[in-house]
Formats: C-alpha cells, sequence, structure tokens
C-alpha cells in the first residue's frame, strides 16, 4: 500500500507470479476467441492469443514490451472471455490477468525511470 | 517519469492519468462539477449518498478529449511534449477552451448531465433519503486501474476513503458502472479498514419499486432494445436488476438480441477505454452491436451507462440508423411522472 522503492521491486515480482499462474491454469479449449468483440481473424485478438503472447514474453522473452503492449491495450476489458471461462468452470482470469500485465508493464517502466 | 513509460502505455492512457491526478477528473477541464445539482437542493448528510462520477458530467467534453488523445497517439507526440495539453491540443490543431465553451453554452440542453438531474428526480419519487457530496466529490481513479497505473490508483484509493470518512459517507448510490464496479469490488482490496456500502442506482430503484406501491406508466407505447453494459452485466453482476425496473413500466416492451448477445454475455459496444488507444477497433465494435440491436426490430435502444449511450449513439448516427439511443434513467424518470 505505500509507494517506496522496494516495496514496488518487490511488486513486480509478486504480480508477474500471479501473471503466470493464472494462465497456466488455461486449459487451451480457444472458446474464447470467438466470444472475443475484437476478435478479426487473428488469434491474438482474443483473449487466448493475448494470454499465450504473455506467457512467452514472461517465461522465455519472446516479443518487445512495445509488441506486447499493443496486444493488450487492444483488449476491451469487457470480460466476456472471463465469463467464459467462468461457466467453464476453469480459474482462468483473462480479463484481470490481461489488466494486470498492463500494471506490470507500467510498474517495469517505471522502475526503470528511477534508477 | 513520463520518458519511461513511452511505447509501453499508449499516449492517451497516460494524458487521462495526468488529468485524473492533477484536476480531479478524467476530462481535464477544471469544471464546474456540481453545476447540474444546482436547483435540486440536495443535502450534504443524508442516508445515502449520491456518486455522480466523471462519466455524465465531463461527457460533454470528452467527446472532444477522445478526438484529441486519439489525434494525439497518431501522430505520436512524444510525452514530454503532451505534458503541456493545451500547447499540445493546439498543435494538432483542436482548441479545447473553444469546445468547452461551446458546450456550457449548451447549459441545460446538454444530454449528458440532464440524466444526472433525472437520476436524482427518480430517487426523490421513489423517496429515497439521498444526498450529494458537491465539490468534495473525488474521482474514483477506475482508469488508472485499468490503463495499468496501478500505485496511483491505490493512494487515489486511499486518499478518496478519507474523504468519504470525513464527510460522514455510511452509504453510496452509484450510477456510473465503472465508478460503482470500483467503489464496491476494488476499493476494499486496497484499503485498510474499507467499510463503505455500495449500491448501484438500478438495485435500489428496483428494490424500491419492489417495497412501494408505485406503478410507473409511459404514455403511450414504447419498443426498446436494452444492451447490457460490461461493467454493470459482468463486473458488478446486475443482470436482472434492470430488467426487472423495465418490466414494470406499463407501456414499456423490451425486445432481447439473441441469446450468445444478451445479458452475461452481451457484445461490448466498444465504449470507454479501448478508445483512447485503438479509435478504429473501437468503432468498428460499436458499428457491429449496433446492428445486433437493431435486428431486433426496436427503433429506440436502452442503456444504463454514459460510455455505452455515447459510444452507440455515435454508432448508429454514423450507420445513418433510423434509431433514438437513450439511458434508461430517462425511461424510468419519464414513467414516474
Amino acid at each position: 500500500m505505500t509507494t517506496d522503492n522496494s516495496q514496488e521491486t518487490d511488486g513486480i515480482k509478486e504480480l508477474e507470479e500471479e501473471i503466470l499462474a493464472n494462465i497456466q491454469t488455461c486449459i487451451n479449449c480457444r472458446m474464447c476467441v470467438n466470444m472475443c468483440p475484437t476478435y478479426e481473424g487473428w488469434v491474438t485478438q482474443s483473449a487466448f492469443g493475448r494470454l499465450a503472447a504473455i506467457n512467452l514474453h514472461l517465461r522465455y522473452g519472446l516479443g518487445s514490451e512495445e509488441e506486447l503492449s499493443r496486444l493488450i491495450f487492444q483488449c476491451a476489458t469487457c470480460r466476456r472471455c472471463q465469463e467464459r471461462c467462468r461457466m467453464l468452470s476453469t480459474n482462468v482470469t483473462p480479463t484481470d490477468t490481461i489488466i494486470k500485465t498492463r500494471q506490470l508493464l507500467a510498474r517495469k517502466a517505471q522502475a526503470r525511470g528511477r534508477k | 517519469m513520463g520518458k519511461s513509460l513511452k511505447g509501453v502505455i499508449p499516449i492517451p492512457h497516460i494524458y487521462i492519468r495526468g488529468n485524473i491526478l492533477e484536476k480531479g477528473n478524467i476530462s481535464g477541464v477544471a469544471g464546474d462539477k456540481v453545476s447540474w445539482a444546482k436547483n435540486l437542493n440536495l443535502p450534504r448528510k443524508a442516508e445515502y449518498t449520491f456518486f455522480a462520477g466523471c462519466g455524465y458530467q465531463f461527457m460533454r467534453y470528452v467527446e472532444g478529449m477522445m478526438k484529441a488523445a486519439a489525434s494525439m497517439g497518431k501522430i505520436g507526440l512524444g510525452m514530454e511534449k503532451s505534458i503541456g495539453i493545451s500547447k499540445v491540443l493546439g498543435k494538432i490543431g483542436i482548441d479545447l477552451p473553444s469546445i468547452t465553451a461551446k458546450v456550457t453554452a449548451a447549459g441545460k440542453e446538454d444530454t449528458y448531465t440532464r440524466i444526472l438531474v433525472s437520476a436524482a428526480s427518480v430517487l426523490r419519487k421513489l423517496e429515497v433519503d439521498t444526498g450529494y457530496m458537491y465539490e468534495d466529490e473525488p474521482c474514483c481513479g477506475s482508469p488508472l486501474y485499468y490503463s495499468g497505473f496501478l500505485d496511483d490508483y491505490i493512494e487515489n484509493a486511499n486518499k478518496n476513503f478519507g474523504i468519504f470518512k470525513s464527510q460522514g459517507v455510511h452509504k453510496v448510490i452509484g450510477l456510473i458502472p465503472a465508478c460503482t464496479a470500483s467503489l464496491r469490488d476494488y476499493y476494499p482490496k486496497y484499503v485498510e479498514g474499507y467499510d463503505l456500502e455500495v449500491h448501484h442506482f438500478i438495485e435500489i430503484v428496483a428494490q424500491r419499486l419492489r417495497e412501494t406501491n408505485i406503478k410507473p406508466k409511459l404514455e403511450g407505447k414504447l419498443i426498446v432494445a436494452y444492451h447490457d453494459p460490461c461493467q454493470l452485466s459482468r463486473y458488478l453482476e446486475i443482470i436482472d436488476a434492470p430488467r426487472e425496473v423495465m418490466a414494470s413500466i406499463e407501456g414499456l416492451e423490451l425486445k432481447t438480441p439473441e441469446t450468445e448477445q444478451d445479458r452475461q454475455w452481451s457484445t461490448c459496444c466498444g465504449g470507454g477505454g479501448l478508445e483512447a488507444g485503438s479509435p478504429e477497433l473501437c468503432e468498428r465494435l460499436g458499428l457491429k452491436r449496433v446492428e445486433e440491436l437493431l435486428k431486433t426490430g426496436a427503433k429506440v435502444i436502452v442503456s444504463h451507462c454514459p460510455a455505452c449511450v455515447m459510444q452507440l449513439k455515435r454508432s448508429a448516427e454514423k450507420m445513418k440508423a433510423d434509431v433514438k439511443v437513450i439511458d434508461l434513467v430517462e425511461i424510468v424518470d419519464e414513467a414516474l411522472k
């Protein structure tokens, strides 16, 4: 709840772990793809694709932060995918995880700015 | 700090963050926040406190601001420059003060603030003891959360809780779904000892209609299609209350879109945050949603969120569709006369 530097640096690690843990519970059913209002043919225009991009970036460094940012800021945060996951009784919360990744990118950038 | 965020957070989002932190509202206009409530004589202290939020009050400015923000994103202005907002707007040919002056002259005719007056009038007609914080009402800060500025959001939330407490607020009635979700579901996570009881306007209306013998009635017949706002149906999970209210209004007929586009599956209209970073995508979403709602055959689209109403209205105008977009609050107010 405070904003001193040491806590924020810790915040980055925790946030990253939280995001990755949530993505690992995805059963790859891809039911969310057609649900996404922004889907126009590319899988990265859906929750499944966005989560995959986040996972690959955080775990293996694939793609730049700028590219990842472009993908996740095209999410309308409407939670239609999340509702789909809930109905399928999975524990994935794609919208919340996408929002958390935005927060992660901002925190990382702010931490860099302080250095 | 601004520089380090460049490329990671879209510029319009950074711009909105500045507005909230510096001016206390999303539009960045040092506004007459309370003029809508001028003649209503709402008390400062009451059982419930009405939370008007930024959406309806500043929507008239936001329409212009979104255009400015979109152009900013398109031409990729540097962060250091976008801090001097008015300078930047001048550079890209948008004169915000004159836009502001124009809408202020329109005054009471403004469609969005009229909704706030209607909401207060509905609560009064239903005998809900409602107060208003006037200029002390803070911005809930929810765009900060969705844009990634979690630390700013938490700081703002804690500051706001102090304001609510100092004003003796216990029960809040929110009108804007996003603000209500922020106050009801996110604040408790980040504010220690948070104990405000938060309700959405339409829940209170539904409850009062159930408790009393008041029978809302429209003159003539109105056939409408209802658009569930994402923040109301999937964040707040308020799906039945607006339907219950509409069902209780004599003369109102509700047409429903297909099952997978209705209730918790309602297609997003693209209004709200998406517009800041991806205006073209947002436009396509709006057109798609209006098309879905037109298929019901209704000539009136009803929604219950300022962002949705603004977006659907604009999309319908773009399609030159013969359809009117109104907020549910206006219908309820009309029916309670």
